[in-house]
């Protein structure tokens, strides 16, 4: 438990800490799922790394192992081989309470759907994990997370109350509440629509280059991937190629290139 | 994929066991009760064709009234003149006659302990006069021919180690005697009769020792190449209808009922409670797990219906998986209540039954019965979530809903839960007014439906109150614990309530017993003025000549011995109590309205004033009472008093008692010691009167009143252990719905913990949750149980339970254990939750 510090402000790059830059890291990553002849790769052997304080996507085909990647470097699943780091910390090496309290403190998430809990409002649900932590939220840093998602005013609501784009920004929210070092975002867009997408990669752009958050997003939308820093393209279990101030119009090039 | 559809099985499994499980314990106790009952009367109607194969004829006297409800030895055929053998034998076709006798005989064994009498008789018997009628089979030596002999049960001989030639003293309604065992007798196979212990006589020495001089109590006939029906008709008509004339077989059978109405009886009564306490507390647990079963199928459903599905074939879906659940958990019912009744038979067989071989009997009706009870009560309780089913829109199908809500309260559930309240209250007064207890049974089960229908308004605000501590105390995991616990109330609400049954009927017997416990010591405090009480140490009494040795003694000053009979007045059979009228009154504290109190050798009787009001009666009129023995008896009624806890509503004079009974042992002797007198000194005194009288036992003021509270306690034990299994049903129902919602709530848990909550904190959060249904459950069904105390209590003011006492530290120790059961009911869900795959639980289709 020691290994992991309490979270702080903005942390991957400080002196002393391998892999400077990195927010979070996989290397040799290898998963395996199934066994004998129904043995599937899902990772194989894929090393990459996220910096600290971009917006980054991961795209791919079904099946390229994209929703994998995001969930063993994010520690919700184990990893057959390779090492996955979160800032310093090497994941492999922690137990299930370890990695549940690494979650909690220096991680953020946004699911696709059901990210609310329903008893709960929405402001509750912002800072469940601090509530779960049993600590005190930071105001400032609440208010503002609060503003970039524009909810203010539905804060009492319970999530039943609330619209699809609504639910989804208060996941965002909150995923920043607790200023995690890395969040992690797989699929966030997908039950949206366009204009809700769209408000909602907004928020997420600007925690990044306004609050100074990382953010990895899984993605199959070109328009989503548009709005990161950079694009990183994964196929059968590799990196297929990597695209830095991606467009929706380069992105779908280039998928089609990949021949999806 | 795979993986997902094979938990959902085992869950479905789980789901089906648990409900299962709730209407097995019910059938299974439905069906052993009739195993029971049907093995045990097969078994004396067994016995009783053994013990009186050889009796072709019985003439007795014809039926009146048993004389007094306690002991074993008091029969309602009164003795018949000795003569009249010599007059049944002239009869042609009888080929022997012999008089039987019995009457109150207690052996004593060579500690100096009584055998037997703490539950079945102590029977003392006169041996057969003619060696061809004998009831016995003779296992050892010979029939007493002696005055100085006896025979005993082989049961006797073998638990105290009598045999032949050994000496044996015999505690008899006269001093205590000691005989030589002269023979030992088994009754037809058994070792005694169903636990009686026997103690044969020479036929002139049980005339003498068993207080029948001059009399049998019937006389039984061996008939001589006649038929047993031609043999009674011509009896009969020999004695001018004289008497009660049956054939032997008609006898075994009539025996062996009343032995069964007697206990066995008692023993299915007591089974079919406790079943139907366990069917109710089901139904609760069977209608709660098919409604989330409904409700986890919503889309399933809606699917159906928007495919084409008709509510028809909707509801006979559910109500078909119901059936079929109750049947096949039925079938396990009756298997089990076989076991529960072979159990109960030899536990009953280890408590000195001794009852002769038989195979337990499971009666086409037993299965037919059980089967029945199980199938309907599960449909039953499943036509509300299946007509819930059939309302499933077919919309819902399209939706993504997470969870269904629920909880919306409609005005018919007001109406049902007030209607059910109103009518279970009227019933429970109406009942309560008139003694009549099925009509207050089904005024509780009203009360306690209503309140089980009104519940769901009360959980939100009760989980709110309760749930408070946790969420102070353990932040989230105890805030989403509470909310959990609100979030669907009518789910709460019939956890709960089925919970609440049990307690509410456990804390009507707290509050009961707690009631008699105070208001009996209260009428000591008030009434009870002496120093010593001596009391029989089963439920036989013991001899008079007890209260007469103890006269003797110069350190007592008064010296009264209780009796209690029963007498009928204009038909109705009423009780009494017998006693030296002027201690009694004195030791009492009796207060006399009008007349005087006769001195203790004198004659009359007295009565309560209330009473002679309502009869009409006043000093120095005569009371036509009919006495079992005598017939109707023109007493005088000597005075009249204030009502006394002790005294009873008839007090008669103990010559009267001794003209007019024919069982006449004592029950309770009272006595105060001559003041002056230290404690040590009286006691020591009465030491060696009390050892010759091994089935009595002498208690001062305190112990006495300590024994009552501890019987008192006893009793109120015994029920509360078999109440619990309704406690057990319910906390398996709260580990189903806990388990149930944990399943459904796998999305929502999932990201509790992918956001970082522990496990430990998960386990929390269910746990707490679990406390607060029970506690909800514990607190609705004390308040219940405290108001079915105090209606009762109000109702029997009369008897003298004039105090309402709850006893709150116990009454709160309930809801503390119910608390505890709601964390033992949730450590499978809670660890089912916490070891939830994150991933797996957190994926989209």
């Amino acid at each position: 438990m020691t290994a992991i510090p309490q979270s702080g402000p903005p942390r991957a790059s400080s002196p002393g800490v391998p892999r400077a830059g990195s927010a979070a890291a996989a290397v040799d990553l290898v998963k395996v799922y199934g066994s004998g002849a129904t043995v599937v790769r899902a990772l194989d052997g894929l090393s990459i790394s996220f910096p600290a304080g971009r917006f980054s996507a991961i795209m791919g085909p079904s099946g390229s192992g994209k929703s994998t990647l995001m969930h063993c470097v994010a520690g919700l699943d184990t990893v057959t081989d390779g090492h996955v780091f979160i800032g310093d910390i090497d994941l492999t090496t922690l137990d299930d309470a370890r990695l549940t309290l690494l979650r909690r403190d220096r991680v953020g998430f946004i699911f696709q759907s059901f990210n609310l809990i329903p008893t709960l409002t929405a402001y509750e649900n912002i800072v469940l994990p601090l509530a779960i932590a049993g600590r005190k939220p930071d105001k400032a840093w609440l208010d503002t997370v609060v503003d970039a998602v524009g909810i203010g005013d539905r804060l009492k609501h319970r999530p039943s109350e609330l619209s699809g784009g609504q639910q989804q920004r208060v996941a965002g929210a909150r995923a920043l509440a607790s200023r995690p070092e890395i969040i992690f975002a797989d699929e966030p867009t997908g039950n949206l629509d366009s204009r809700a997408s769209s408000e909602m990669l907004g928020f997420m752009r600007r925690s990044v280059s306004e609050l100074g958050q990382t953010i990895v997003m899984v993605t199959h939308d070109a328009t989503a991937a548009g709005y990161a820093d950079q694009v990183v393209f994964l196929a059968d279990g590799r990196v297929a190629g990597e695209m830095e101030a991606p467009t929706a119009e380069r992105v779908l090039d280039r998928l089609k290139a990949m021949g999806d | 994929m795979f993986k997902a559809t094979l938990r959902s099985l085992t869950a479905h499994k789980l789901r089906l066991a648990l409900t299962s499980l709730a209407v097995v314990l019910g059938v299974g106790f439905v069906a052993g009760s009739f195993v029971l009952t049907d093995t045990l009367n097969a078994t004396f109607v067994r016995l009783f064709k053994q013990v009186d194969g050889g009796v072709d004829v019985r003439v007795r006297s014809r039926s009146t009234f048993t004389e007094q409800d306690r002991g074993g030895n008091s029969s309602k055929y009164q003795p018949v003149p000795e003569a009249l053998v010599e007059r049944v034998r002239q009869v042609p076709g009888v080929e022997a006659v012999t008089g039987d006798i019995s009457g109150f005989a207690q052996m004593v064994d060579r500690s100096g302990d009584v055998i037997g009498g703490d539950g079945p008789p102590t029977i003392g018997a006169a041996a057969s006069q003619d060696q061809r009628i004998s009831r016995l089979n003779l296992v050892d030596g010979r029939l007493p021919a002696e005055s100085g002999e006896v025979a005993i049960d082989a049961g006797t001989a073998k638990d105290a180690k009598f045999g032949v030639g050994d000496r044996i003293k015999v505690l008899l309604r006269g001093p205590a005697e000691e005989f030589t065992v002269s023979g030992v007798v088994k009754v037809g196979s058994a070792d005694n009769l169903a636990g009686a212990t026997l103690a044969i006589f020479e036929p002139e020495t049980a005339h003498r020792v068993l207080d029948r001089p001059g009399t049998f109590d019937s006389v039984d006939v061996k008939a001589g190449g006649v038929s047993q029906t031609v043999l009674r008709d011509r009896i009969d008509a020999a004695l001018g209808g004289e008497y009660d004339v049956i054939t032997g077989e008609k006898l075994a059978a009539q025996e062996a009922q009343e032995v069964s109405n007697s206990f066995v009886k008692f023993i299915g009564i007591a089974l079919g409670i406790f079943a139907g306490v366990a069917l109710l507390v089901g139904t609760f647990l069977i209608s709660n797990t098919f409604s989330i079963i409904v409700a986890s199928r919503t889309r399933e459903l809606a699917l159906l219906r928007a495919l084409g599905a008709r509510r028809r074939q909707i509801l006979v879906s559910v109500l078909g998986e119901a059936a079929l659940t109750g049947l096949v958990s039925s079938a396990v019912g009756v298997g089990f209540g076989y076991l529960v009744a072979t159990g109960l038979k030899a536990l009953l067989a280890a408590f000195g039954g001794n009852l002769p071989e038989s195979a337990t009997v499971l009666a086409a009706r037993t299965v037919i019965v059980a089967l029945v009870v199980g199938v309907v009560v599960t449909v039953v309780s499943s036509i509300l979530p299946a007509v819930r089913a059939t309302r499933v829109s077919p919309m819902a199908a399209l939706r993504d809903s997470g969870i269904p809500s629920g909880g919306h309260v409609s005005a018919a559930r007001i109406v049902v839960g007030v209607a059910f309240l109103a009518l279970g209250g009227a019933g429970l007064g109406f009942g309560l007014s008139d003694g009549d207890i099925t009509l207050v049974g089904l005024g509780a089960l009203g009360i306690l439906i209503g309140v089980a229908v009104l519940a769901v308004f009360l959980a939100r605000p009760m989980a709110r109150v309760i749930g408070f501590g946790p969420a102070r105390l353990f932040n989230l995991p105890g805030r989403l614990a509470r909310d959990n616990a609100m979030r669907n109330p009518a789910r709460t609400a019939s956890t709960a309530a089925a919970l609440m049954i049990g307690l509410a009927l456990v804390t009507f017997v707290a509050v009961l017993s707690a009631s008699i416990k105070v208001s009996l010591e209260e009428s000591f405090d008030r009434s009870f003025a002496a120093d010593y009480v001596v009391t029989g140490r089963g439920f036989e009494g013991f001899s008079p000549e007890l209260a007469a040795e103890l006269r003797q003694l110069p350190e007592l000053s008064d010296v009264v011995s209780l009796a209690a009979g029963q007498w009928r007045l204009n038909g109705d059979t009423t009780s009494l109590t017998a006693t030296e009228l002027s201690s009694f009154a004195r030791l009492f504290n009796l207060k006399t309205v009008a007349g005087t109190v006769p001195p203790d050798d004198g004659s009359g009787l007295m009565v309560e004033e209330e009473k002679a009001k309502s009869n009409g009666w006043s000093v120095g009129d005569l009371v036509p009472m009919e006495f079992a023995t005598t017939g109707v008896q023109q007493v005088a009624l000597v005075a009249t008093y204030e009502r006394s806890d002790f005294a009873g509503e008839y007090l008669l004079a103990a010559a009267d008692f001794e003209r007019n009974f024919a069982s006449r042992l004592a029950q309770i002797v009272v006595v105060k010691a001559d003041e002056g007198v230290v404690a040590g000194r009286s006691r020591l005194a009465m030491a060696p009167v009390l050892e010759a009288f091994p089935n009595a036992e002498l208690k001062d003021q305190a112990q006495f009143k300590a024994s009552i509270t501890a019987s008192v306690n006893q009793i109120q034990g015994l029920i509360t252990v078999l109440l619990a299994l309704a406690i057990v049903i319910a906390v398996l129902g709260i580990l189903n719905t806990l388990a149930l919602s944990v399943l459904e709530r796998t999305r929502e848990v999932g990201l509790l913990r992918a956001v970082g909550m522990s496990r430990r904190q998960t386990r929390r959060m269910i746990r707490w949750e679990a406390v607060i249904v029970a506690v909800i459950g514990a607190v609705l069904g004390v308040s219940v149980g405290v108001f079915f105390g105090w209606a009762v209590v109000r109702a029997i003011h009369d008897t003298g339970i004039t105090t309402l006492s709850v006893p709150g530290g116990q009454l709160l120790g309930y809801v503390v254990i119910a608390g505890v059961l709601g964390v033992l009911a949730a450590v499978f869900p809670a660890r089912r939750a916490a070891r939830l795959n994150v991933l797996a639980a957190i994926a989209y289709e």
